[in-house]
């Protein structure tokens, strides 16, 4: 788990996501790839000591007269949250987990083609449509293109395209015009996190037959 | 990495705080007052420290929540965000780790994260299932990097950062405070959005944030 991975998100998406501008939907599957990378992490700390810098040179703007008392009179030890005994891994993601929690995905999983089941999660904005996608041992998926932009990390299990095999951890992103057809691993089935934000359009011969269920539905 | 290990010292930087400098000096412990205040509230529930901590921090939560003009803002926003985030740092103060950040840093992503919250209740009426609290909830290191390197490396951004050349100062400056995005930075700068992206890259580079060689592209 804490093998760093080999697909990371860029740094400047990094820097989006520790100043806290990057969109929910991508920052999820950031959060997601987190759990997974130790050097992202690392490099996460040293983005957050650059908008700690920043913020203690902003200009400092006098308080209110009763701000201050406001505070005070509202500090209660018993509110205190002691400090997490052991922050014990868990396998997935806390905010894939959250929402996994609050979405019941169990009950949710939809066949999607043969051998793709997806899961759609309701993440309160609508650029984007959020979803795991489970492909089956040695599943292959219809081979698409981009409309929009598309950022998958890998959760569990690992798959592969023309391109590489990505495994745990890995975070990937399709741009508009990317053309790919991957393929689950053989030894097991892969879960993946995805954040799509436009209609994948299907590229075989066949690919209208399947279309209709690859259209965007953000919740 | 061998590139890494030559201090560039730069006599330019002297104007800053010097007590925070002398600290990276020392020994294998964090010891810079912030830092120690803020365990102190954690450990005993020091109200005295705490009140430290707020005359210092308050008045820059405050000038935080006012570089922000994003949607969602409205003019009470300073002082309301200063007693969210203060009453949180009180709350969560015993999960502070002194190895893992400074308390500046820490209780600027606690700021960072109320800021956002507050903005986006204000403006949606959407249901959030997500808080932004729920994106940091990494995993302890099993091999933490050593609070040598992390000083070192909060000196280098510290003394860097008053150097880089405005055209990419200003680009942080807009994401970090203004809570602005690549694009929005883009469109209010008149750059191409490349341009905003490679700025971006080179002050990272020139902070050691990120390091050169690994440079994507």
């Amino acid at each position: 788990m804490n093998i760093s991975s080999q697909f990371h998100p860029d740094e400047t998406m990094l820097l989006e996501f520790s100043a806290g501008t990057l969109a929910t939907a991508p920052s999820i599957c950031v959060s997601a790839h987190l759990h997974f990378c130790s050097k992202c992490r690392a490099q996460l700390l040293r983005l957050d000591q650059v908008g700690s810098q920043l913020m203690s040179e902003a200009k400092p703007l006098e308080l209110e007269e009763d701000t201050f008392d406001k505070v005070m009179a509202n500090l209660d030890s018993s509110t205190q949250i002691v400090a997490k005994v052991d922050s014990k891994r868990t396998s997935y993601p806390f905010s894939v987990s959250k929402l996994m929690k609050n979405n019941l995905v169990s009950q949710t999983w939809k066949r999607l083609t043969a051998s793709v089941d997806v899961a759609r999660f309701e993440t309160g904005q609508s650029e984007y449509e959020v979803a795991l996608h489970k492909i089956c041992a040695g599943g292959k998926t219809p081979k698409h293109d981009h409309h929009g932009m598309e950022y998958t990390v890998v959760l569990k299990g690992s798959f592969s395209d023309e391109n590489a095999v990505y495994r745990e951890g890995d975070f990937l992103v399709r741009e508009p015009g990317d053309v790919h057809q991957p393929m689950g691993a053989q030894n097991g089935e892969c879960i993946c996190l995805s954040a799509l934000s436009a209609p994948i359009k299907l590229t075989n011969p066949f690919g209208f037959l399947i279309k209709p269920w690859l259209r965007i539905n953000p919740m | 990495m061998f590139m890494h290990n030559t201090q560039i010292k730069t006599p330019a930087t002297s104007g800053t705080n010097g007590d925070r400098v002398a600290v990276f000096k020392s020994s294998e412990k964090r010891s810079d007052q912030w830092s120690q205040l803020l365990i102190s509230v954690g450990e005993t529930h020091d109200r005295e420290a705490f009140a430290k901590l707020f005359k210092h921090f308050g008045p820059l939560l405050k000038g935080f929540a006012h570089a922000s003009r994003n949607e969602g803002w409205f003019p009470g926003l300073g002082d309301d965000l200063v007693q969210e985030v203060m009453i949180k740092v009180w709350n969560k103060a015993a999960g502070y780790n002194a190895e893992k950040a400074s308390a500046t840093t820490w209780i600027y992503t606690v700021a960072r994260n109320c800021r956002i919250d507050m903005l986006r209740r204000k403006s949606n009426t959407q249901h959030l299932p997500l808080e932004n609290e729920d994106f940091w909830h990494e995993p302890d290191e099993e091999t933490p990097i050593s609070l040598l390197q992390q000083k070192r490396s909060e000196d280098k951004v510290q003394s860097s950062l008053a150097q880089l050349p405005k055209g990419q100062d200003e680009i942080l400056r807009k994401v970090y405070l203004e809570g602005k995005s690549h694009a929005e930075a883009s469109a209010e700068l008149g750059l191409p959005l490349g341009t905003v992206k490679s700025r971006v890259r080179l002050a990272l580079q020139k902070m050691q944030v990120i390091v050169s060689t690994e440079a994507q592209e």
